[in-house]
């Protein structure tokens, strides 16, 4: 019962981290050695500057979606809060120096400053906004964002029309260009602005989930809200830090992007991003009923997530964005059924149970296959040979998952 | 005798949990046609063989012959497919839909093009409860329904899927004399008719009142199967508990000091319910050095009492509560925490404990604040108050990073009284302390308390506010006790008056204009 023994287990890499790490490692050397470039070996240092500034970016927000997470909530409005904050940060400095924007010059650190702290503090509304819906008016944390994902990209949208018709007449623009040398900095160099704020920020959520009492109190309440609230636990308070802390994080990515795409676009930026930073937060081990996740993990999670992308960007070539999303799917089904499947086994129960495991065998299987098939048709070394590896890898899937069930089953008529 | 084949055979049943072995080698012969009680302990695993039984649990080693046929329900589906009903002690009731709907739930009676027959159903529904001397409409919602009536309800469903095979479970928990003497009769028709019954209960009157044989569980063990005839109350209590139940002497008598806590005709509203009120008129005073006992049926207010005392009452109550002679209106637990009251909740599990948290986590998560500067956690310093508390309460584990869930049930309950202990409350309400806790378990918390309020821990003696659903461990424990029935306080009793029966009248006493059962009375009885 002595201190050094109660500490050892927090330091302890657990199973999870540990296999994210493998992982990680693993698909990054069958990239190097498959990609016909071999560019891991050849350039190592432009990959590694690509995936450190997408796994910045992401991993910022991804703080945030997992601190939210582990108190118990959800945040689906990141991705359009990214889009806001872009928005916003673009409208300060086009109110406060109209034609210097215009006329694409910079616009001094002053005014970019403004523009910054006018997205951040944006950040706290949208959090507080999030709080007051979820603990005063009772909606489920669910319904409270997503309203916000919906509303705050439109807003956006208007909110930049308005904007810029105000300060430059006419009917207003969909998008604000920005030119300043700062951002443009920002941009360039990966390692001075983006990878320093990721690592900060994720020092500081180790050292609040940690060594905090606030945050204990995120964990209290994600294990158990009611419990949480009669330990003297003030639960609506917590909350409100929970969802501002996220809504922040997404603002400072939404500086980041329109930095990053020298534009603030409340229509195109951030689409869909609130699912990848849930994504990560999942594959890094946070619980979605609350109360368990680890800041290691969730830097793991995002990386191995922005590792299996490039993976796939570096062996098609070309036009590999579009198979972002499935791959963040296919990450997110087959971490978690790992994670699951200890589970599973121990109490008894099978991955593939009567007869709804019996639909689910071919549905998997062809969906492999088709993947496969796909994805195979844009590597130039395998053109032609796209129909015969998709179904090859669909009957293989089909054994495997036929074998399992068939174990499965002898097992439990035991 | 000649044994008939029985109609259930349990064979060698065990059930894990993560850290208690629930069920070992369980054995049991159930006989056609027989009332068959099981008894035992809280946590004796009663309730977990009759889940087994009735397909809730699926996941066991054993196994149950059934008429001669092994089975192994996949779910209750199958077991109410194979005849076995159960009532749980929970009723298990979708409390918006009517009486008839939840009969018929699953199994809709179908009419015309397989749309669903309400009509019938509300006529077949009315049959059965007719039957069973329930006289609520089979249109009215099972919510707004007393917790009698919700029974007989659960009793039509079952009567419903023609079930060879009732278990009850604590039936009677919750209901009012009249109520009890009904389900008698109901259980007497029932029998006629040839159903077996397995009765669930640790009430040994009503036991020995209903059984033919009596089967003894502790601590997920088979004691014995008796014959009721061959037997005594005093055999089957000293079976159930394993030894003789020591009686547990304080010493001399507790010394009483200043008012704690004064209430005045203190009402909880209830919006939406018949009656209107959760608590209603209630006035009481806590002195420093005194355990104060509040009895009650399921349903009478005594956790919304309590609740109400630390704050966490979901209506605003009103009425005066004066703690140490100040007027204090609490709005959240966090101010009743500052203001020394402390509350150890009723439902460990749903309410009291961080499943995902170790055992000093759980001790220390009121008082991380005073372990280090500007919100920050010394965790060295944390793990020696949390260190120091589990072993002032003897706590047993294998250490502060154990698991809270391998603990056993009283050495939880002993970790969350810790966590108030260490806020160093002047009041401490304690809601039903002792459920699911073993009776070795149970003595040490009884004494835990008496030492609290003597104050021979340091701490300067406090006052106690606990209520129990086992009059036995009021007796035992307080100095005095409240009764409250259906919200009002109908009898205060002190220690040397009290006795089972007079609180069991005064908890059943029903409606407007009751005279009060002994003592003073309370309650304002305006209507």
């Amino acid at each position: 019962m002595s201190p050094p023994l109660a500490h050892a287990r927090r330091w302890a890499l657990p199973f999870n981290e540990l296999a994210l790490l493998v992982a990680i490692v693993v698909v990054a050397g069958i990239t190097a050695a498959v990609d016909s470039n071999h560019s891991y070996i050849f350039d190592p240092l432009t990959s590694v500057r690509d995936i450190a500034r997408n796994v910045a970016l992401l991993g910022i927000f991804a703080l945030g979606a997992a601190v939210v997470i582990i108190s118990g909530g959800i945040d689906l409005s990141a991705g359009s809060m990214i889009a806001f904050s872009s928005t916003i940060c673009a409208s300060t400095m086009m109110l406060l120096v109209p034609q210097t924007m215009m006329n694409m010059q910079p616009v001094g650190l002053l005014v970019a400053s403004a523009g910054v702290l006018a997205a951040i503090i944006s950040g706290v509304l949208v959090g507080t906004l999030h709080a007051w819906l979820i603990t005063s008016v009772r909606l489920p944390p669910f319904v409270a964002t997503l309203a916000t994902l919906v509303g705050l990209r439109s807003f956006a949208r208007a909110f930049c029309g308005y904007i810029t018709a105000k300060t430059l007449g006419g009917s207003g623009n969909t998008e604000i260009n920005v030119y300043d040398p700062y951002f443009k900095f920002m941009r360039d160099e990966v390692w001075v602005v983006y990878v320093p704020t990721f690592l900060a920020l994720a020092a500081f959520t180790y050292v609040l989930l940690n060594y905090t009492v606030l945050g204990r109190h995120l964990f209290a309440l994600g294990g158990n809200e009611q419990a949480a609230r009669l330990s003297g636990i003030r639960t609506d308070a917590v909350k409100w830090f929970a969802y501002c802390f996220s809504a922040v994080t997404a603002a400072i990515a939404g500086v980041f992007y329109m930095a990053d795409q020298s534009v603030a676009s409340p229509v195109n930026q951030g689409v869909g991003y609130e699912l990848n930073a849930i994504a990560a937060a999942v594959v890094g081990g946070c619980s979605l009923q609350g109360g368990i996740g680890t800041v290691p993990g969730v830097i793991l999670g995002v990386v191995f997530l922005r590792v299996v992308i490039d993976s796939v960007a570096k062996l098609i070539k070309s036009g590999s964005d579009i198979y972002e999303g499935m791959i963040v799917g296919v990450v997110v089904v087959v971490a978690v059924t790992f994670s699951q499947l200890r589970q599973i086994r121990a109490s008894g129960g099978e991955l593939f149970p009567g007869k709804l495991g019996l639909l689910a065998i071919p549905t998997l299987s062809g969906m492999v296959g088709i993947i496969t098939a796909m994805t195979t048709a844009n590597v130039p070394y395998l053109k032609g040979w796209d129909l015969v590896i998709g179904a090859a890898a669909g009957l293989l899937t089909l054994a495997a998952l036929s074998i399992t069930k068939w174990v499965e089953s002898q097992r439990q008529s035991k | 005798m000649e044994a008939p084949q029985p109609i259930i055979a349990i064979r060698q049943v065990s059930k894990a949990f993560p850290g208690v072995q629930a069920l070992k080698d369980i054995t049991i012969d159930v006989l056609p046609g027989e009332l068959h009680a099981i008894c035992g302990e809280n946590g004796a695993g009663k309730s977990t063989l009759m889940k087994i039984l009735s397909g809730v649990l699926t996941d066991y080693q054993g196994d149950l012959i059934l008429e001669g046929k092994p089975v192994r329900f996949g779910g209750t589906r199958d077991a109410e497919a194979a005849g076995v009903s159960i009532i749980h002690q929970e009723l298990n009731l979708v409390e918006q839909l009517s009486a008839a709907a939840n009969i018929f739930l699953g199994r809709e009676i179908r009419g015309w093009l397989g749309f669903r027959d309400d009509r019938a159903m509300d006529e077949a529904a009315g049959r059965l409860l007719h039957e069973l001397e329930c006289d609520v409409s089979p249109r009215a919602l099972a919510g707004s329904l007393r917790v009698g009536d919700q029974q007989l309800i659960e009793i039509a469903k079952a009567l419903s899927l023609q079930s060879d095979i009732l278990i009850m479970d604590e039936p009677t928990s919750a209901l009012t004399e009249a109520e009890v003497s009904r389900l008698y009769r109901v259980i007497e028709r029932l029998r006629k008719r040839g159903v077996t019954i397995l009765y669930i209960s640790h009430k040994l009157e009503e036991i020995f009142h209903l059984s033919d044989r009596i089967t003894v569980l502790r601590d997920g063990k088979l004691v014995k199967t008796l014959n009721k005839k061959e037997t005594t109350s005093k055999e089957v209590t000293h079976l159930m508990v394993g030894r003789e139940i020591e009686a547990i002497d304080f010493g001399n008598q507790r010394k009483t000091g200043d008012v704690l806590l004064r209430i005045e005709s203190l009402s909880i509203p209830w919006p939406g319910h018949a009656r209107g009120w959760r608590l209603k008129d209630v006035s009481f005073e806590l002195r420093r050095g005194e355990v104060l006992g509040i009895a009650g049926l399921m349903g009478a207010g005594r956790t919304e009492l309590l609740e109400c005392l630390f704050g966490a009452a979901a209506e605003r109550p009103t009425g005066k509560i004066e703690l140490l002679g100040q007027p204090v209106s609490f709005r959240h637990p966090r101010e009743a925490c500052q203001s020394g009251v402390a509350l150890v909740t009723e439902d460990r599990k749903r309410l009291g404990l961080f499943a995902a948290m170790n055992v000093g986590e759980n001790i220390s998560i009121c008082t991380l604040g005073e372990t280090g500067l500007a919100g920050f956690i010394n965790r060295s310093r944390e793990w020696q108050m949390a260190g120091a508390t589990s072993e002032q309460l003897a706590v047993k584990s294998s250490g502060l990073s154990a698991a809270i869930t391998s603990l056993s049930g009283g050495n939880q309950q002993k970790c969350i009284i810790g966590r108030w202990l260490q806020t160093q409350p002047q009041v401490l309400l304690l809601d039903d302390p002792t459920r699911g806790v073993d009776v070795g378990a149970k003595a040490e918390l009884y004494r835990l308390i008496d030492g609290l309020v003597r104050g021979d821990k340091g701490s300067g003696g406090i006052g106690v506010i606990m209520t129990s659903s086992e009059l036995p461990e009021l007796l035992t424990v307080c100095d005095r006790i409240l009764v409250l029935s259906e919200g009002r306080l109908t009898a205060t009793f002190s220690r040397a008056e009290a006795t089972e029966h007079k609180i069991m009248e005064a908890a059943t006493l029903r409606g407007a204009g009751f005279q009060p059962v002994n003592g003073e009375s309370f309650g304002e009885t305006d209507e």
